[in-house]
């Protein structure tokens, strides 16, 4: 079984819960109480990936619609980004896709994966599943909810696989 | 060069940035050994057993990063919840690694940011609620309606209370059909049948009932026009109290014409205004009969129930159209609410009722409701089925999904009895699963299960690009729940307690389509 780690950068609109995500993979604990992420939070855990042990280091960088300097700086060295929008905030998805814009600018061929939170909500949402589908068709896409845990493991599982081979 | 400060006061600025900061300054060698530590170790975790611990923390920071060149992070939180602007610094054979507390900052910063973010966040549900408002002005507008908000709540929890009354009566009114077909015709389980049915009828009754008068005046004020047919409520209705009638030993006629166009109407509130005064009529009539009948004159949809029971007397008929009334008319049987229950909703529908009575003759009741759309085109795609829906075999693959075994059952087994292979998942997530596995030609979906909601589970599967047939299954009968779930991507809506013909019909639908 190989050991090694990997770095995943968590990237989305303020508010969109990147947070809220971490602390259900991590620590599998949700809070409905908003405090915002200043600069980036770092945290880790192991996960097995065909056989092979991977620990993800991941960055949850503060929420922006685009990447500043300082938010530039916190990306080097990733293997991988998880985009993070709020399916209840339709203009959240277009940062989501500018932000992966930037990073693919800043790193060599990135993993990515796209986790579309607050399924929980479904009757608030404002993204049509048209265009989801479509979305699908260049990259993972997963409706997630970090308040009932719905969509969060089988998103990190899936960069870990993507950043393992 | 700047001027030196006085000594002392350089030694004070020294000792103040120290005391604030808590620099911690690591050298370590290219195999990221550490080979010293000098500052504040405990405030960063370098002690005694956790050592190794805090400088793997270290090093994970720096993963995939270019150790060659000096290196910095602003704003860093850590794993062990301190803040840190860190930097890296190359020196020939090995690397320092310098942490500064950036707590105080990052706590600044943040309260700034927090501020900031909750306004937007505020802003942003503040432009979502204006819209709604606009929204909600133009439906008024166009439909004279007023909804309350105060109503909100309270209709959440009737709906609840909804789905906790129909879930299990779906159960019984079911199952109570597949025993009614199965089980030997010998007079003893015809006896046990109808006392069965005859409660049931009584509970639902009762139930839907309750259910309206906890929905308040204001609760219920949208209408839900959809596709009714005389005909087919009349043989419901012959179903329900044929039994009864007979039990009472009393002669019951229900009669209705065929309707030449499609008839729009509240389907519900018709049922439920038959049912009260049907009810009430057995009830009221210990010998005789009770003639009912539905017809559509072409402008207005006439209720008639007419009895030759014990009548009402002139100074009563003013009560009894007010709730819990049980004790208005000798020998009431019942909680009092079908007469007040059947006045409001002819009021919510616009038509007129109307009450002629003989005392120990018998007792006319005319209703007289106005149509609620246009009687040129259904809507309803399940209404316009015809035939003996008993007769269909339909065949094909079909999955139901719903947390509640006892519905879960009787679907497959209903189901099954139209031939289709059935699967079954008892929650949304195995739901969408199998569906995206097995691709039925139906799926039936329960709206209304814990975790994943049924729309949830739909909405990810349209996402997904599923082509299937979905029938949405629940308690609430509200437009807003059918449009939730319509939006959801489903293709049509059933509310419980299972109507078994409309659901034949809307499986034999869907397969078509999915043909």
């Amino acid at each position: 079984m190989a050991d090694f780690a990997r770095k995943i950068c968590l990237l989305g609109d303020f508010g969109v819960g990147k947070s809220s995500l971490v602390a259900r993979f991590v620590r599998n604990t949700f809070s409905d109480r908003y405090l915002t992420t200043v600069g980036v939070k770092v945290d880790s855990k192991q996960v097995v990936v065909a056989n092979d042990s991977v620990k993800l280091v991941i960055w949850d960088i503060a929420g922006k619609n685009a990447l500043d300097a300082l938010n530039q700086t916190y990306l080097r060295g990733a293997s991988g980004v998880i985009l993070v929008a709020d399916g209840t905030r339709e203009p959240s998805l277009r940062s989501a896709l500018y932000l992966l814009m930037q990073a693919k600018s800043l790193l060599q061929n990135p993993a990515a994966v796209m986790l579309v939170n607050k399924i929980d909500l479904i009757d608030r949402w404002e993204i049509l599943p048209a265009t989801l589908e479509e979305l699908r068709t260049t990259m993972p896409v997963f409706e997630s909810s970090a308040l009932n845990g719905v969509g969060v493991d089988a998103a990190f599982q899936d960069i870990a696989r993507q950043v393992a081979q | 060069m700047s001027t030196p400060f006085p000594e002392a006061v350089d030694r004070h600025l020294r000792d103040v940035l120290i005391d604030r900061a808590h620099p911690l300054v690591l050298s370590i060698d290219g195999e990221w050994n550490l080979l010293a530590a000098k500052g504040d170790c405990a405030y960063w975790g370098f002690v005694a057993d956790q050592r190794e611990e805090a400088l793997q923390t270290v090093r994970d920071l720096f993963l995939g990063i270019d150790l060659s060149v000096e290196q910095g992070f602003q704003f860093v939180e850590l794993p062990q919840g301190q803040a840190a602007h860190l930097h890296l610094v190359p020196d020939g054979a090995q690397m320092h690694v310098v942490l500064l507390d950036a707590r105080g900052d990052s706590e600044r910063q943040r309260a700034g940011q927090q501020l900031g973010n909750e306004a937007e966040l505020a802003g942003i549900e503040k432009n979502r609620a204006i819209n709604r408002l606009k929204q909600i002005r133009s439906e008024l507008e166009c439909q004279r309606e007023r909804l309350e908000e105060a109503n909100a709540l309270k209709n959440a929890f009737m709906a609840t209370l909804s789905h906790e009354f129909r879930t299990p009566l779906t159960s019984i009114f079911g199952y109570l059909h597949l025993l009614e077909r199965r089980l030997a015709h010998d007079a003893s389980t015809q006896h046990s049948l109808r006392a069965i049915r005859r409660g049931a009828t009584h509970l639902l009754g009762l139930s839907e009932n309750l259910l309206e008068y906890g929905r308040g005046e204001s609760g219920r004020s949208r209408l839900n026009p959809i596709r009714v047919e005389p005909e087919q409520l009349a043989e419901d209705l012959r179903v329900m109290f044929n039994p009864l009638a007979r039990e009472e030993g009393l002669g019951l006629t229900i009669e209705a014409e065929s309707v030449p166009v499609p008839l729009i109407h509240d389907e519900v509130r018709v049922r439920q205004i038959m049912i009260n005064l049907i009810s009430n009529a057995i009830r009221y009539t210990p010998r005789g009969s009770v003639q009912a009948s539905l017809r559509w004159d072409g402008e207005i949809l006439a209720l008639r129930v007419i009895d030759s029971g014990i009548g009402i007397a002139p100074e009563l008929r003013s009560q009894i159209f007010k709730p819990f009334n049980a004790g208005g008319q000798q020998g009431s049987k019942g909680a009092g609410l079908g007469l007040s229950i059947v006045k409001r909703l002819v009021d919510q529908m616009h038509g007129t009722l109307r009450l002629e009575s003989v005392p120990g003759e018998g007792t006319r009741f005319e209703v007289d409701l106005p149509p609620l759309g246009s009687t040129q085109a259904s809507t309803d795609p399940i209404a316009r089925q015809t035939g003996d829906p008993e007769s269909w075999s339909i065949g094909g693959t079909a999955l139901v999904v719903d947390d509640d075994e006892d519905i879960r059952e009787l679907v497959r087994t209903l189901l099954r009895d139209l031939g289709f292979q059935v699967h079954t998942a008892s929650d949304a997530s195995e739901g969408f699963e199998a569906a995206l596995r097995l691709c039925p030609d139906v799926a039936i979906v329960d709206v209304q299960m814990p975790g994943l909601s049924g729309n949830a589970a739909v909405y990810r599967l349209r996402a997904q690009g599923y082509k299937g047939r979905i029938i949405s299954l629940s308690a609430d009968d509200s437009l807003d729940a059918r449009e939730a779930a319509l939006s959801a991507g489903s293709d049509s809506y059933l509310t419980k307690p299972i109507n078994i013909e409309r659901f034949v019909r809307a499986v034999r639908v869907a397969a078509e389509k999915s043909a």
